[in-house]
């Protein structure tokens, strides 16, 4: 059971002044899994993010990757390992080309420029980014952004990749082309956590979900078991979707 | 197989060629001055590029490595005869021991600390070297005494000498940009300029990528110190470590164009051209006017061309290379 879990997350807690963003907060990823993560605005969901990967230390809890304790270290070091995120808000280098913003993170594998400029070209084929391989990132639409968020932190070659809110903002046509690239993500060997609000893709997608609210875990389960457990109904899903 | 004659190649190859024979070309020394000047800033402005232009990390106090070189260096000429040649090393090596501890301190931070510290310490080395009167001689400050022509010791009659080992290390100090352009550290600072938290996602630790380029910066500058020191005979503690001078090193950069190879070089020309063709338009007539004609360029390529020239110097130049004939590439 454990010898194939690739992050362990254990009573995580992180408050920003009288807030507690996130309490005591405790789940797994397994190898080759998407695990959704999902839950109001608010819920912690980001600041998880933040915690786990080193942009902000954890009050308590300990995160451990591969099975060492990657707790509190500097993000450049918990990719380093294997362990990449793309932000909820993409974040761009926005005068540099397509091409050279996937090669950035190709470089931490291969750092001969050229031999990074293959592996970027790959990458930005495996996202259906190659129309605008020598478009500025900051000229990009907002779907083309999010496939960039994502080639991005693939060029880093992770084992482990946390998709920030990728669907946000996207229209459904969009979402469908999205769901597919996630998939074929997991069908090539990775492991993902999605932090989403599009209910269709993440029922669609993930193997198993965590529900946050307030900064707690309430439910975790296979999608079906969570689109019918009440106390997830009743944070966050709403009656509607019962019936759906 | 004989290389291909095409203007890619031919017109920097020419432009090389001019600047040998320039002086040559030049009406009197006053001329080859200003263009040993403009040199002068290629080095500091290339230099401050590499660390302020590519990872975007603004100083404002250059001045304190360009100032660090020249009294080293100027110190160890006069007390120990020490060849400049040498000094050279060692003037630009202290530099960068300097830029260690600012480095190691400030990039932990983001933000305008870095801006700041580096502000205070060329402010706190010109106090320093006020107080310290017995060894810096204080706000007088040093003079190497002239030997006559001496190559050794880096004194010449003439002002042609200078004039190469300037060019020399202007292009050097291009030349290194260049190379850093094309290896991993040269890419991740523009990453680190575009978005430093978006570049730590992806693995890059951005401190020690700008602590690298920081003391490699620090170092060229020390150079360009220790040639000046050696060139004018003369540091003060002001024109060495003032802020005046910190912020005239960035304007060399930020008027060509940051984060490009050329940028300072251009910029450098500009520069010069402006302040000598002021000062000999109004000869002393009006005190510090130049200094105004020169805060408004600032003003004005700030306001229309906040990438600098290179940008237009680019398309001009490409648009040359295009319509110049290639005698070596006809089928």
């Amino acid at each position: 059971m454990t010898d194939n879990v690739v992050l362990t997350v254990e009573g995580l807690s992180k408050h920003f002044g009288g807030v507690q963003a996130v309490r005591d907060l405790s789940f797994q990823v397994r190898a080759g899994e998407i695990l959704g993560v999902i839950g109001p605005n608010g819920s912690g969901k980001t600041t998880m993010f933040h915690l786990i990967t080193g942009f902000h230390r954890p009050d308590h809890g300990t995160v451990t990757f591969l099975g060492l304790d990657i707790t509190g270290l500097p993000s450049h070091e918990v990719c380093a390992r294997g362990l990449c995120r793309t932000f909820q808000v993409a974040r761009p280098f926005p005068d540099i080309t397509v091409h050279r913003n996937v090669l950035m993170g190709a470089l931490l594998r291969h750092p001969d420029p050229a031999e990074a400029a293959l592996r970027a070209g790959q990458v930005i084929r495996r996202v259906g980014l190659e129309a605008h391989t020598e478009t500025p990132a900051g000229s990009l639409t907002t779907i083309d952004q999010r496939r960039l968020e994502v080639a991005r932190a693939l060029a880093t070659e992770p084992k482990l990749v946390l998709l920030d809110e990728t669907m946000a903002g996207l229209n459904a046509t969009e979402v469908g082309e999205a769901i597919k690239l996630i998939a074929t993500l997991r069908d090539q060997g990775l492991t993902v956590v999605v932090v989403e609000h599009v209910m269709r893709a993440v029922m669609s997608l993930s193997d198993r979900i965590v529900v946050l609210d307030q900064g707690t875990k309430i439910a975790e389960g296979k999608p079906q078991e969570i689109a019918e457990d009440p106390r997830v109904i009743q944070a966050y899903l709403g009656k509607e979707y019962r019936r759906a | 197989m004989r290389a291909a004659l095409t203007p890619e190649r031919y017109v920097p190859a020419g432009t090389l060629l001019f600047l040998l024979v320039l002086p040559f070309l030049l009406p009197n020394p006053f001329y080859v001055h200003i263009v040993v000047m403009m040199f002068t800033f290629v080095i500091l402005g290339g230099a401050w590029n590499i660390l302020s232009g590519y990872a975007g990390q603004l100083s404002l106090g250059h001045a304190a490595f360009f100032g660090t070189g020249a009294y080293v260096s100027m110190l160890l000429v006069n007390h120990y005869g020490t060849s400049p040649w040498i000094t050279l090393w060692i003037g630009g090596f202290a530099a960068l021991l300097l830029s260690l501890p600012v480095g190691f301190i400030c990039f932990r931070l983001q933000g305008p600390y870095f801006t700041i510290a580096t502000i205070g310490l060329a402010e706190t080395l010109r106090l320093l070297v006020l107080h310290f009167r017995e060894i810096t001689n204080g706000a007088q400050g040093l003079t190497v005494p002239f030997k006559g022509n001496s190559p050794w010791q880096m004194q010449f009659d003439s002002k042609l000498p200078y004039y190469y080992i300037a060019l020399v290390l202007a292009i050097a100090v291009l030349w290194i940009t260049r190379c850093m352009e094309g290896v991993r550290l040269g890419h991740y600072l523009v990453a680190i300029g575009q978005n430093q938290e978006a570049a730590e996602a992806l693995g890059i630790n951005s401190a020690q990528a700008k602590r690298r380029a920081l003391a490699l910066s620090a170092f060229l500058t020390g150079v360009g110190g220790v040639f000046y020191a050696q060139y004018t005979y003369v540091i003060h503690p002001d024109s060495a470590f003032g802020l005046g001078h910190s912020i005239q090193i960035a304007m060399v950069a930020i008027m060509g164009g940051v984060g490009t190879v050329l940028g300072p070089a251009l910029g450098a020309i500009i520069m010069e051209f402006f302040i000598q063709s002021t000062q000999i338009v109004f000869a002393g007539q009006y005190p510090g006017l130049e200094l105004m004609v020169y805060g408004g360029l600032l003003v004005a390529v700030i306001l229309w061309r906040p990438r600098g020239v290179f940008p237009w110097f680019d398309r001009l130049y490409r648009g040359l290379i295009a319509r110049l004939p290639s005698p070596g590439r006809a089928a």
